[in-house]
This record gives C-alpha cells, sequence and structure tokens, in this order.
C-alpha cells in the first residue's frame, strides 16, 4: 500500500471540528461550498458506512456528476469515502478527458482540534485501481514533484518563456 | 498576495476561467484527449523538464542538449523520443541536425488540467472557510 501515490492537503479551520463535520454531513451546508464557483445540487446524502452522496454540479454548458459511497463514518474525527465521476444516471464512468484517470478515488478527511479551530486533512488516492490508473496518477503526482506549487511553478516558467 | 485587492479578484477570476476550461474538457471531451495521458508520463521525468525548460529558450540539437546534462547522445535521443511522442516538441526532419523545438499546446493543456484539479479543493476550501464564519455568526446571533 505504501507505494500507491496520495494526494495530500491540509488547511486550519478557525472553528470547532463538529462544525466542520457539519459541513461534510449536512446537505444545505455542503453544497454551499464543494465545487468552487458552480452550482452544486445535493440529489442524495446518507452520510453512514454503505450510504451514498450524489452529486451534480452545474456549469455553463452541462453538469458533472459525482457518486460516493462511504466506507468509514466516525463524527466529528473521520470521514472516508469512495468517489467516482459518473454520467447522470449515476453510472461511473472514464474520465473523458483522461482516460487512464482513476475511476474510483478513496478520499479520506480527518478533523483534529487545535486550540479552538480544527485541523482538516485530506487524503486523495486510487483506490482498487489499475496498473494503468496508478500510473497515471502516479504521472500527475510526480508531475507536482511533492508539492503542486513546485511542480506548477516549473510548468509555469517553462510557459512564460515560450 | 493577500494584501491587495485586486490581485485576490483576478486570482479569482482566473480560478474560474481554468475551472470552466477544465470541466468542458472532462464532459464535453474534445479531440484526442488520451494524449494527456502521454503528456504527463512524458512530464513524470525531470530530465525530460529539465530538456523542455532548456527548450523553451530556443531550439536546439541533440549534441546542444547532451553537453549541460552530461548525458550520451543516445540517452538524449531516448528522452527527445518520449517528448516527441508525447507531442511536447517536434523535430525538424529536412535538417541534418534535426533540431527539436518546444510544442506549446500540450504543455498548456497539462497545465490547466493540474491547475483546475488543484483549484478544484483549493477554491472549495476557501468557500468551506467563508460557510464556516458565517456559521458562527449565526451561531453567536442565536445566543
Amino acid at each position: 500500500m505504501a507505494d500507491i501515490p496520495t494526494y495530500e492537503l491540509e488547511r486550519l479551520f478557525a472553528a470547532p471540528p463538529e462544525s466542520v463535520w457539519r459541513t461534510w454531513t449536512e446537505a444545505d451546508l455542503l453544497a454551499r461550498w464543494y465545487g468552487p464557483g458552480v452550482e452544486t445540487v445535493i440529489h442524495k446524502l446518507d452520510v453512514r458506512p454503505g450510504g451514498e452522496w450524489l452529486n451534480e454540479m452545474r456549469m455553463t454548458v452541462q453538469s458533472g456528476y459525482q457518486r460516493a459511497e462511504y466506507l468509514e463514518v466516525q463524527p466529528p474525527t473521520r470521514l472516508v469515502m469512495v468517489q467516482s465521476n459518473t454520467d447522470a444516471d449515476w453510472n461511473i464512468v472514464a474520465n473523458p478527458g483522461m482516460p487512464d484517470w482513476p475511476r474510483a478515488m478513496l478520499l479520506e478527511v480527518t478533523f483534529e482540534a487545535v486550540g479552538e479551530g480544527t485541523q482538516m486533512r485530506l487524503v486523495w488516492s486510487p483506490h482498487e485501481a489499475s496498473e494503468a490508473e496508478l500510473a497515471c496518477f502516479a504521472g500527475v503526482m510526480a508531475q507536482m514533484g511533492g508539492g503542486w506549487e513546485s511542480g506548477m511553478a516549473i510548468l509555469e516558467e517553462v510557459l512564460a518563456s515560450l | 498576495m493577500r494584501c491587495r485587492r485586486g490581485r485576490v479578484k483576478e486570482d479569482l477570476t482566473r480560478r474560474l476561467f481554468l475551472y470552466n476550461h477544465m470541466v468542458m474538457q472532462m464532459t464535453l471531451s474534445s479531440a484526442s484527449p488520451s494524449d494527456l495521458d502521454a503528456v504527463f508520463a512524458a512530464l513524470a521525468d525531470p530530465t525530460r523538464r529539465a530538456i523542455l525548460a532548456r527548450l523553451s529558450d530556443g531550439q536546439a540539437s541533440v549534441n546542444e542538449l547532451a553537453e549541460p546534462f552530461e548525458m550520451s547522445q543516445p540517452a538524449v535521443s531516448k528522452h527527445l523520443k518520449v517528448l516527441e511522442r508525447a507531442g511536447l516538441i517536434s523535430r525538424d526532419v529536412d535538417r541534418q541536425r534535426r533540431p527539436a523545438k518546444l510544442e506549446a499546446a500540450p504543455l498548456a493543456a497539462a497545465v490547466q488540467w493540474l491547475e483546475a484539479f488543484r483549484m478544484f479543493w483549493e477554491g472549495s476550501l476557501d468557500q468551506l472557510d467563508v460557510l464556516l464564519a458565517t456559521m458562527a455568526q449565526d451561531g453567536k446571533g442565536d445566543s
């Protein structure tokens, strides 16, 4: 397992874990922040092991659909789910922009009380992925050189000089 | 960045543009999307990234590329083949030196894809920040 590449993100929020937990588990709150600059419609949110989150992101041209199944639910400290892109009927589909992108991604979110705030940690990794999917994800992550910023800086430098 | 309002707004506009671009690329599935796989595989190697950075200063022959990298010509040729297959460079077929030249389009697509991917989470968490502040405010109002 150790060699499966992951995408990790940490953020400190000025709110207790109980509040941050609510923003992930109450549909009206989740819809307000998930998906930047788009209208998020939550068709189903059943936060318990085996339960589903059916999510639609409405864009100007058309919608993007996502389905998640919860594996672990430990309020207010830990939430684990498997996410996939789907069609409008919630059937899992490959990413048309990148066919070898993993169809299922494991998302582990942990909430840790720090003072009066919450340290939220997000770990994203391929779930039950094929060799090709792992290679694709690893390629994208390697491109980041361990940190998104540094990888972007290299590419932006190259592009800026064109 | 945080201290200058104009810059923040500009940054946000750019984020939204990139995000929309990503979504269109993902959902509309335009011409030859699988190329991105090859692009990312090619970019995963630090030597190949260095070669691209060198080519961004202008075209170069295998000889010229081998020198700063202290690599054999066959080794450089191998890397160039991977880059060429991914469409990241082109090589002049008519001339003997066959200089390699950077092709911008696939690189730009890769950058946008990665950028959008990161922006999705960063942008969402920015919104979460605002939501939590609102919730805290509402909570105070109740009590």
